[in-house]
C-alpha cells in the first residue's frame, strides 16, 4: 500500500514538473526546421504583454534589444525620414512643464529630451579614471565638474554594496541562474561549457539524415541516449567521477530534473522561472524540440522522441555538478541557492570586489589584488576594500563629474548656448539638467524612436490612400482581359501594379494557399509537404499523378528518375564512406570541378545547360492533381495495386524469383494470406506457388515476413486505406472551398474569361534560407499545388452549377488557370495549359505577353532596391540581372524577399489601385459588402494578418538585434542536421533571418516598424471581432499591431487606440 | 680618424643638445613635445649623413638607425601632457648616450653605458631593478677599470643586464613595466641593442664552459619567460617576459656560434621593435581608458578603432614572428646560420616561439574581438599616433625585407680567440 502510495507521489511530482516545464517554455519561440521556415515573431508568447513590457522580458531572459541602436535613428533623423514633428509628438507624454535659465536662453524639459535624443547625449559612458586624450575643452569640462561637485553628494560604497547584494539576491533565481552567477562572481564559464555540451548532444540527437554515422541509441529518447553515451565521457568540463554520477542518475529524465533542483536547491515557487532561463540559454535548439515535442505524428519525433523535460534534465545535471564545483572550489560553499543567497548577504564586500573584477570594473591593480586573494583564499577583503574606498572611489566620483560635464557641454552644443554661458550657471541649475538627463536614460528612447519612425511611415501611406480616394471615380463595370489572383505576399504589390499597367487586368490578394488546405506530394517524391500555414491542419491529400493519356511513357520517366536517384545515392554513399573519398578524390573529383567552375564563372548558362540535361535524360511528363474525391471501389483498387507492388517486390528481394515467374494470381494469393494473417494457404496459392518453385514452408515463412517486415497486415491496410480516402475533395468540399476563396477575395461577378490564380515560389542556389522566401501562407513552401487544385475546382461543371445556387456565377467562357511567380525571377509559370479550352488560347497568348512584360518591369524596379546595382538596370538586362542572381552560388541576398514589409491593407483594389507601396504592403482583396456576417473579415483578422505579424515581427526583430533575434551573417552559417544552421561549426540554432536579409551594410533595408493592419469595413463589425477573438485583443491593446480603420461610408480613416478609443485621422 | 671621433660625437651630442634645448621649453608640454621628436628626426638624420665617416660596429649600422627611429615613434605615439615631459627629454639624453655606445670607442663608449644604466634605475619603482642596475654599473665600471679576464666577466654580466638573460632579467622588466611615460617603449629597444653591441665583441672571446653556461641560462630563460608571459594578466609584463624569451634565443644562438651573424641584429632589431610597438599599442588603450585599466575591461576594439585593430594585428604578426617581417627573417637566419642540426634546446626554443603566437594573439584577440562595450569612448587612433605605430610595421617590414647583409654586419663574425681550458679571456 505504501509502496502504490509513493508511486502515485512521484507520479504526481513528475506530472506537476512537466507542467511547469510546458510553461516554463513559453518564454521561448517554437523552430520550424529549415526547409519549412516559418517566419514567427520570437517573443510570440509574450504577446498578452504590453509590447514594450514584452521587449524589456526579451532583453532580462535572451538578452536581445527591442529597438534598433540609437545612433541608427538619429541618422533617419538626420535623413529626414523621422520628422521633428513625429518626434516631438512621440516625446509629448514624457515631457514635464519645467525649465530653467542658461544665460539668457531659457531650456524647458522638452527642448532637453528632444537634444538628449537627436546628439545622443545620454549615451551611457564610462569617463576613464585618468583620461589622457587631449581635448580643447578638458578646461571647461575641469570649471564644470568643478561646480558640480559643490552640489553632487557623494556616493555611499557601501550603501552601493548592499544595494547590489539585495539586487542580485533578488534576481537569483528570477533572472539569474546559478551558473550564471558563478561566471559572473568567480569568472568562470560554466553557462558557455554547459552549452556546448548541449550542443554537442542536441546536434548528434536531433539529426534528421545529416550525419554519416547517426548517434547510436536515440530510439531510447534524448535523455536515455545521452545517459547512455556520456557514461563513457572522461570527465567532462572536468566533472569529477561523471561516470559514476550520471549511471547513478535516475531513468526517468522527471526525477533526473527534480533531482537536479532539488540539488541546486531552487526554491518551488522560483523553478518556472528558472527553467525559463535555462531554456533561453539556447533558444535554438530549445526551440526546435519545443516544436518537435509538440509533433506528434513527425516521423523523427516517432522514431526518436525528444522534449523540454529530457532536455533540461541533462542540461540542470551539467549545471548543478560545475556549480557545486565552482562553489565548493572558489568558495568553500555548497552549490546551492540558500549557500549562494547567505554568502552574498554574510560576505557582501568579497561578493562586490568579486562582481567587480569580472565585470572589468577594476582598476588593474585591485584586479591582480582580487585575483590574489581569491586565489589565496585569503581575508585581506576588507583592507583591500578600504585601500579601495580611500584610492579609487573618490576619483570615480571625479570621472562621473566629468562625464556629466561632458553631457552639458554637449547639450550646449546641440541647443546653440555659448558654453561660457554654461559655466556661468549656478551649480543648482547646472545639478538640475544633470538630473533631466539621468531621468531620461538612452535605455527609455527605444519606445520613442519607433514611435516617431512609424508616424513617418503610417502618415505616407495613410496620405496616399486618403489621396487616392479622393480622386478615384467609380470606374464603369467593364469586363477586364483577365483577372489574377496573387499571394497577399508583399512581393506581389508590384508585379500587380505593373500587370495592372500593361493591360486592362484585374488583379486580386488572397492569402497564397487559395483556402485549399492540403498535404501535398508531387509526382515521384517520398514526402508530403503541408500547403497550408503552420497554424491549421491539414483536412485533405492531394497528389500529383501523371496524365492518364501517358501509358508506357510514364514507367520510362520512372526508370531514367531511379537511375539518376540511384546515381545520386552511389555518389553520396561514395562521398561519405569511409574509405572510398580516397580514391574518389583521385578518380572522380576533377568531374566536381565542372560544376564548380559552371556555377561559378557562367552560372546562368551552367544552370541552363543542366536544366536542358535533365530534360533529355528525365524528360518531364504532363501532370494532374487527385482532387476528386475517390470511389470505394477506386480506393479499394488504388489499395490493392500499391500492396501487390509491395508484394511482388518483395518476392523478388526474399524469394529472388524472377518476374517472369512471378504471376499475379500468385501476388494476389499472397497478398490476400498477409491480410488475412492465419489458416491454411488456399489451394489456388498452393498451386501457384509450387508451380513458382515455393514450397508450403516458405509460403507460410514468406507470408510471415510480408506482415511483419513489409507492413502488410490488415491494422496497417486499414490506416492506409483511412488515409487515401483524405485524399481529394468531395464536390461539396469542392463547392465549399471554391466559394469561400471566391467570396473572400470579392470575386463574385464580372468574371473575365481569363481567371489566373498565380502562386509564388522562388529559385536560389546555395541558400539554406530557400524556403523562406517560399510561399509562408503554404507552410514555407512554394504554392503551386494549392493554385492547381483551386483552379481544378473552379472548373468543375457540377461545381459551378451549385455555386450559382450560392449567388456566384460563373460564366461558362470562364476558364480558371493555375500559375505560379518566381519571386527571385519574376517568371511566371502557367500549369495545366492542355486543359485550356481551344477558344480561350488567344486569351492565353495575351495573357502570358503580358505577364512578361508586368515580370520585366518588376524586375527593373527590384534591382534598383539591390544595393550593388549602382546605375539603372533596365528591360531584358533587369531580367537578366534577377535571374543572375537566381543562380548564383556566391549570392548571400538572391532576393529581399520580404524585407520591408509594413503594412496590412485588407479591403477593395481600388483603395490602392495605381499606388506605388514598394512592395512594403500585404494586400488581400476584401469587399465587406459580400461579407453581411463578418464571417470572412473574422478569418482574415485571425489568420492572414497573424501570419503577416509573425512576418512582421520576425523582420522586425531580426533587424533590431540581429545577433539574438536573427541569425547573424550567411557568411558564417553551416546547415546542421539538415534541420537548422548554425554559426560556425559550434553554435545554438540560429533563430530568425539572416543579416543580409534585412540589413545593407551597417543600416536596415527593413525599416523596423510594427504592423500597420488598414481594413475597409464598418468600425463596429471590427470591434465586435476584437471582443471576441483575444489574439486582437493582444495585438491592438498591447500595441502589437496598429489598426486603421476605413469607414466606407464616410470615407475616413479611424487609428484604433490601445484603450479601445477610435481617433479620426484627419487627411 | 679625427673625423671619426668628430663625427662620433656630433651623432651622440645632438640628441643631448636637444634635450638641453627642450628643457627651455618645459612651461610648454605641446612644443616641448614637438622638440623632441625633431631631434629624434634630426639625429636619424644626423647619422645618417656620418655614416660614412664613422666605423661600422662590430653589429653593423642596423643599430645607429634603430635608435632614432624607436625613439621618433615613441614620441609620437605620446599624448601631450604635462607629466610626461621629463620622460621626453628623458628619451633624447638616453639616445644621445645610446648613439655614444653605439658610434663612440674605448673609455666614452663605456662611460655612455654607465651613464645609461646609472640613469635608468632612477626611475623604476623597483627593488629588484635598481639592485640590477646597479649591479649593471658596477659591472660596467669595472670592465672599464679592470683586467681580463674580470673585466670580460663584467662586461659579460653588464650585457646580460642589458640584454636579458635569466637570472639578470630584473632590470629590464622594471624598465618595461614600471618606468613612465614613453620610456618603456623605447628602452625596449635601447637596452638590447646596447646589450649586443657589447656582447657581439665580447662573445667571440668566451671559453667553451661559460658558453654551454649561457646555453643552459639562455634554454631555461627562454622556456621561463614563455611561461611567465602566458601566465600574465598585465600587458607590460606580458610582453616584458615574452621579449625576454626572445632574447634568451639569441643568447642561445650566441653561445653555439660564438660569434654574431647579420640576422642576429636584425633578430634583435625587429624583437626589439615589436616589442616597443606593442607596448605603444597598449599605450594607446591607456591614453583613453586610463593608466591603471584591466586589460580584461577592455574588448571589442575592431569594430570601433579599425586602423588601431589594423596596425596592431600587424605588430602582433609580427612579433610572433610570421612573414614579412624582421623577426622571422632574423629568427631563421639564427636557425639557418646555427651550428646544430638538431637538439632538445632546437625544439625548447621552437616551443618558446609556438608559444608566443598563442599569449600574443590570445591578448590582441581579446583586446580586438568580443563583445564591444558600448559605454566606452572609442576614439580611433589619432594622427601621431598612427604615424608612431606606421613607423614602427614599416621599420619591421623592411627588417623582414631587406637583405641582412645589407643592415647587419656582412657576414658571421667567427671566434676569434677562444681559451676552453683557463678563464683568460681577450678583451
Amino acid at each position: 500500500m505504501e509502496e502504490v502510495g509513493r508511486s502515485i507521489d512521484i507520479e504526481t511530482r513528475r506530472m506537476e514538473l512537466r507542467g511547469v516545464v510546458k510553461v516554463a517554455g513559453e518564454v521561448i519561440a517554437q523552430y520550424w526546421p529549415m526547409r519549412t521556415f516559418v517566419h514567427h515573431n520570437p517573443l510570440h508568447s509574450l504577446e498578452y504583454l504590453p509590447f514594450e513590457e514584452a521587449v524589456r522580458r526579451g532583453k532580462q531572459f535572451m538578452g536581445g534589444d527591442g529597438y534598433l541602436p540609437s545612433h541608427l535613428y538619429r541618422r533617419y533623423l538626420n535623413t529626414g525620414r523621422i520628422t521633428s514633428a513625429h518626434l516631438d509628438a512621440a516625446l509629448k507624454p514624457l515631457i514635464h512643464d519645467k525649465h530653467l535659465a542658461i544665460g539668457s536662453r531659457t531650456v524647458t524639459h522638452g527642448d532637453l529630451l528632444r537634444a538628449c535624443l537627436a546628439e545622443g547625449i545620454c549615451t551611457p559612458v564610462v569617463e576613464p579614471l585618468d583620461d589622457q586624450l587631449p581635448d580643447p575643452s578638458n578646461d571647461l569640462i575641469d570649471r564644470l565638474a568643478a561646480k558640480l561637485a559643490s552640489v553632487s553628494t557623494c556616493s555611499d560604497l557601501d550603501g552601493r554594496i548592499r544595494s547590489i547584494a539585495e539586487g542580485d539576491q533578488a534576481a537569483l533565481g528570477r533572472w539569474l541562474t546559478l551558473s550564471h552567477w558563478c561566471d559572473d562572481t568567480l569568472g568562470t564559464q560554466i553557462v558557455r561549457q554547459i552549452n556546448d555540451q548541449l550542443i554537442k548532444w542536441c546536434e548528434a540527437f536531433l539529426d534528421e539524415g545529416h550525419a554519416t554515422w547517426p548517434m547510436p541509441g536515440r530510439e531510447k529518447g534524448l535523455y536515455g541516449a545521452w545517459k547512455a553515451l556520456a557514461v563513457h565521457e572522461w570527465s567532462p568540463c572536468g566533472i569529477e567521477d561523471s561516470i559514476k554520477k550520471i549511471s547513478r542518475l535516475p531513468d526517468h529524465p522527471e526525477d533526473a530534473l527534480l533531482e537536479s533542483l532539488d540539488a541546486l536547491g531552487i526554491p518551488a515557487e522560483l523553478r518556472q522561472d528558472y527553467l525559463s532561463l535555462q531554456l533561453t540559454a539556447l533558444p535554438g535548439w530549445a526551440g526546435f524540440i519545443k516544436w518537435r515535442a509538440e509533433q506528434r505524428e513527425y516521423a523523427w519525433q516517432r522514431a526518436y522522441p525528444v522534449g523540454l523535460v529530457k532536455y533540461l534534465a541533462i542540461r540542470l545535471w551539467y549545471a548543478r555538478e560545475l556549480v557545486q564545483q565552482a562553489c565548493r572550489q572558489e568558495l568553500g560553499i555548497d552549490g546551492r541557492y540558500d549557500s549562494v543567497t547567505a554568502y552574498i548577504r554574510t560576505h557582501a564586500e568579497e561578493y562586490y570586489l568579486r562582481r567587480q573584477r569580472v565585470a572589468g570594473r577594476l582598476p588593474a591593480l585591485y584586479a591582480e589584488e582580487v585575483d590574489r586573494l581569491a586565489h589565496q583564499k585569503n581575508n585581506g577583503w576588507k583592507t583591500v576594500l578600504d585601500r579601495y574606498r580611500a584610492e579609487v572611489v573618490a576619483r570615480q566620483e571625479a570621472a562621473a563629474r566629468r562625464s556629466a560635464a561632458r553631457k552639458l557641454l554637449a547639450l550646449a552644443r546641440s541647443l546653440e548656448i555659448d558654453a561660457a554661458q554654461l559655466a556661468e550657471c549656478s551649480p543648482t541649475d547646472l545639478k538640475r539638467v544633470v538630473d533631466w538627463m539621468e531621468a531620461f536614460p538612452e535605455s527609455d528612447h527605444g519606445p520613442v524612436w519607433l514611435k516617431a519612425f512609424e508616424a513617418g511611415y503610417h502618415d505616407r501611406l495613410l496620405g496616399q490612400l486618403q489621396q487616392r480616394r479622393a480622386e478615384a471615380h467609380q470606374p464603369a463595370q467593364t469586363r477586364p482581359y483577365s483577372q489574377s489572383v496573387y499571394c497577399i505576399d508583399v512581393r506581389s504589390e508590384p508585379f500587380r501594379r505593373h500587370l495592372e499597367s500593361v493591360g486592362p487586368h484585374e488583379t486580386l490578394g488572397f492569402a497564397g494557399f487559395f483556402a485549399a488546405f492540403i498535404r501535398y506530394r508531387a509526382w515521384g517524391k517520398e514526402h508530403d509537404t503541408e500547403q497550408f500555414p503552420v497554424i491549421m491542419r491539414a483536412k485533405h491529400e492531394v497528389r500529383e499523378i501523371p496524365r492518364s493519356y501517358l501509358g508506357h511513357k510514364v514507367s520510362k520517366h520512372e526508370a531514367r528518375a531511379k537511375w539518376v536517384a540511384a546515381g545520386h545515392t552511389l555518389l553520396h554513399d561514395l562521398k561519405e564512406n569511409v574509405v572510398t573519398p580516397y580514391v574518389m578524390v583521385e578518380s572522380l573529383g576533377w568531374f566536381y570541378g565542372l560544376p564548380m567552375v559552371g556555377k561559378t564563372l557562367l552560372p546562368s548558362l551552367y544552370r541552363r545547360w543542366t536544366a536542358w540535361l535533365r530534360r533529355i535524360f528525365v524528360p518531364s511528363i504532363a501532370t494532374t492533381l487527385t482532387v476528386d474525391k475517390l470511389a470505394p471501389a477506386e480506393t479499394a483498387e488504388m489499395l490493392a495495386a500499391e500492396q501487390q507492388a509491395t508484394v511482388r517486390k518483395a518476392l523478388q528481394e526474399r524469394t529472388g524469383l524472377r518476374s517472369s515467374r512471378i504471376t499475379p494470381e500468385l501476388v494476389e494469393g499472397l497478398r490476400q494470406r498477409a491480410l488475412s494473417g492465419q489458416g491454411d494457404p488456399d489451394p489456388p496459392l498452393v498451386k501457384e506457388a509450387e508451380r513458382a518453385g515455393l514450397s508450403m514452408e516458405r509460403l507460410n515463412a514468406f507470408a510471415e515476413t510480408l506482415q511483419r517486415q513489409y507492413d502488410l497486415n490488415a491494422r496497417t491496410a486499414s490506416r492506409h486505406k483511412e488515409r487515401i480516402t483524405r485524399t481529394g475533395f468531395t464536390l461539396e468540399e469542392q463547392i465549399l472551398t471554391v466559394d469561400t476563396a471566391l467570396r473572400m477575395m470579392g470575386l463574385t461577378k464580372n468574371f473575365a474569361r481569363l481567371v489566373l490564380f498565380c502562386a509564388h515560389g522562388s529559385t536560389s542556389d546555395n541558400n539554406p534560407y530557400e524556403s523562406a522566401l517560399d510561399c509562408g501562407a503554404c507552410g514555407g513552401n512554394e504554392g503551386s499545388p494549392n493554385a492547381r487544385a483551386l483552379a481544378t475546382m473552379a472548373n468543375n461543371q457540377r461545381v459551378r452549377e451549385r455555386l450559382t445556387k450560392t449567388g456566384i456565377e460563373i460564366p461558362t467562357d470562364t476558364h480558371f488557370l493555375a500559375g505560379q511567380m518566381d519571386t527571385t525571377t519574376d517568371d511566371i509559370h502557367l500549369f495545366d495549359l492542355e486543359d485550356v479550352p481551344p477558344t480561350h488560347r488567344a486569351d492565353v497568348a495575351r495573357l502570358q505577353e503580358d505577364l512578361k512584360g508586368a515580370a520585366e518591369l518588376t524586375s527593373q524596379e527590384r534591382c534598383g532596391r539591390f544595393p550593388e546595382v549602382r546605375q539603372a538596370v533596365k528591360g531584358k538586362r533587369a531580367e537578366a540581372h534577377a535571374r543572375r542572381r537566381s543562380t548564383d552560388w556566391s549570392q548571400v541576398r538572391p532576393e529581399w524577399g520580404l524585407s520591408s514589409n509594413t503594412a496590412f491593407l485588407i479591403g477593395r483594389r481600388d483603395l490602392s489601385k495605381g499606388i506605388d507601396m514598394g512592395g512594403r504592403v500585404f494586400l488581400h482583396s476584401y469587399d465587406y459588402r459580400e461579407d453581411p456576417n463578418n464571417r470572412l473579415l473574422e478569418v482574415l483578422l485571425t489568420a492572414p494578418q497573424v501570419v503577416a505579424q509573425w512576418i512582421n515581427m520576425e523582420h522586425y526583430f531580426s533587424t533590431v538585434d540581429n545577433d539574438v533575434y536573427g541569425s547573424g551573417s550567411k557568411i558564417y552559417h553551416n546547415v546542421v542536421g539538415r534541420l537548422g544552421i548554425m554559426s560556425g561549426p559550434w553554435s545554438d540554432l540560429r533563430l530568425g533571418l539572416a543579416r543580409q536579409t534585412v540589413m545593407n551594410g551597417d543600416v536596415p533595408y527593413h525599416e523596423p516598424m510594427r504592423l500597420l493592419t488598414i481594413i475597409e469595413a464598418p468600425r463596429e463589425r471590427i470591434e465586435k471581432l476584437i471582443a471576441r477573438h483575444e489574439v486582437l485583443r493582444h495585438y491592438y491593446h498591447n500595441e502589437w499591431v496598429h489598426l486603421v480603420a476605413l469607414e466606407p461610408e464616410e470615407g475616413v480613416l479611424y487609428r484604433y487606440r490601445p484603450t479601445g478609443q477610435w481617433a479620426r485621422i484627419d487627411g | 680618424m679625427m673625423g671619426e671621433a668628430v663625427a662620433s660625437v656630433l651623432s651622440a651630442g645632438v640628441p643631448l643638445l636637444g634635450a638641453l634645448l627642450s628643457l627651455a621649453l618645459w612651461p610648454q608640454p605641446d612644443k616641448l613635445r614637438i622638440c623632441s621628436i625633431a631631434t629624434a628626426v634630426i639625429s636619424l638624420g644626423a647619422v645618417v649623413g656620418l655614416s660614412g665617416y664613422l666605423t661600422g660596429p662590430t653589429e653593423g649600422f642596423l643599430f645607429v638607425y634603430l635608435l632614432p627611429i624607436a625613439a621618433g615613434a615613441s614620441l609620437l605615439g605620446q599624448p601631450v601632457h604635462p607629466l610626461h615631459r621629463s620622460s621626453w627629454i628623458m628619451t633624447l639624453v638616453f639616445l644621445g648616450l645610446g648613439l655614444g655606445v653605439l658610434t663612440l670607442r674605448g673609455p666614452a663608449e663605456q662611460m655612455c653605458l654607465i651613464a645609461i644604466v646609472d640613469h635608468t634605475p632612477l626611475w623604476p619603482m623597483s627593488w629588484w631593478g635598481i639592485g640590477l642596475f646597479t649591479l649593471g654599473v658596477a659591472c660596467a665600471g669595472t670592465s672599464l677599470l679592470a683586467d681580463p679576464p674580470l673585466s670580460s666577466v663584467t662586461s659579460l654580466l653588464s650585457c646580460a643586464i642589458l640584454l636579458p638573460l635569466v637570472p639578470l632579467h630584473g632590470g629590464y622588466l622594471a624598465a618595461l613595466t614600471r618606468l613612465p611615460g614613453n620610456l618603456p617603449p623605447f628602452l625596449a629597444v635601447l637596452l638590447p641593442t646596447a646589450g649586443l653591441h657589447g656582447l657581439a665583441a665580447l662573445i667571440r672571446t668566451v671559453p667553451d664552459v661559460v658558453a654551454i653556461g649561457i646555453t643552459v641560462l639562455a634554454v631555461v630563460g627562454g622556456l621561463y619567460g614563455a611561461v611567465k608571459a602566458l601566465a600574465q594578466s598585465r600587458v607590460r609584463l606580458r610582453l616584458a617576459y615574452g621579449s625576454l624569451s626572445f632574447f634568451s634565443m639569441l643568447w642561445w644562438f650566441m653561445a653555439a656560434t660564438r660569434g654574431t651573424a647579420p640576422s642576429a641584429a636584425v633578430f634583435v632589431g625587429a624583437v626589439a621593435l615589436a616589442t616597443s610597438g606593442l607596448l605603444l599599442s597598449w599605450q594607446v588603450v591607456r591614453t583613453r581608458y586610463g593608466d591603471d585599466v584591466d586589460p580584461q575591461a577592455v574588448s571589442g576594439l575592431a569594430s570601433a578603432m579599425p586602423s588601431y585593430a589594423v596596425l596592431l594585428s600587424l605588430l602582433a604578426l609580427a612579433a610572433i614572428g610570421l612573414p614579412p617581417f624582421g623577426v622571422f627573417s632574423g629568427f631563421v637566419g639564427l636557425l639557418l646560420s646555427a651550428p646544430v642540426s638538431f637538439s632538445i634546446a632546437i625544439l625548447i626554443i621552437l616551443l618558446v616561439w609556438l608559444a608566443a603566437s598563442w599569449y600574443i594573439l590570445e591578448m590582441v584577440q581579446r583586446l580586438l574581438f568580443g563583445a564591444r562595450r558600448s559605454d566606452l569612448r572609442h576614439t580611433d587612433l589619432r594622427r601621431d599616433e598612427l604615424a608612431s605605430l606606421l613607423l614602427i610595421v614599416v621599420a619591421l617590414l623592411a627588417l623582414g625585407v631587406i637583405p641582412a647583409h645589407l643592415i647587419g654586419p656582412g657576414t658571421m663574425t667567427p671566434p676569434t680567440t677562444t681559451d676552453t681550458g683557463s678563464f683568460a679571456w681577450k678583451k
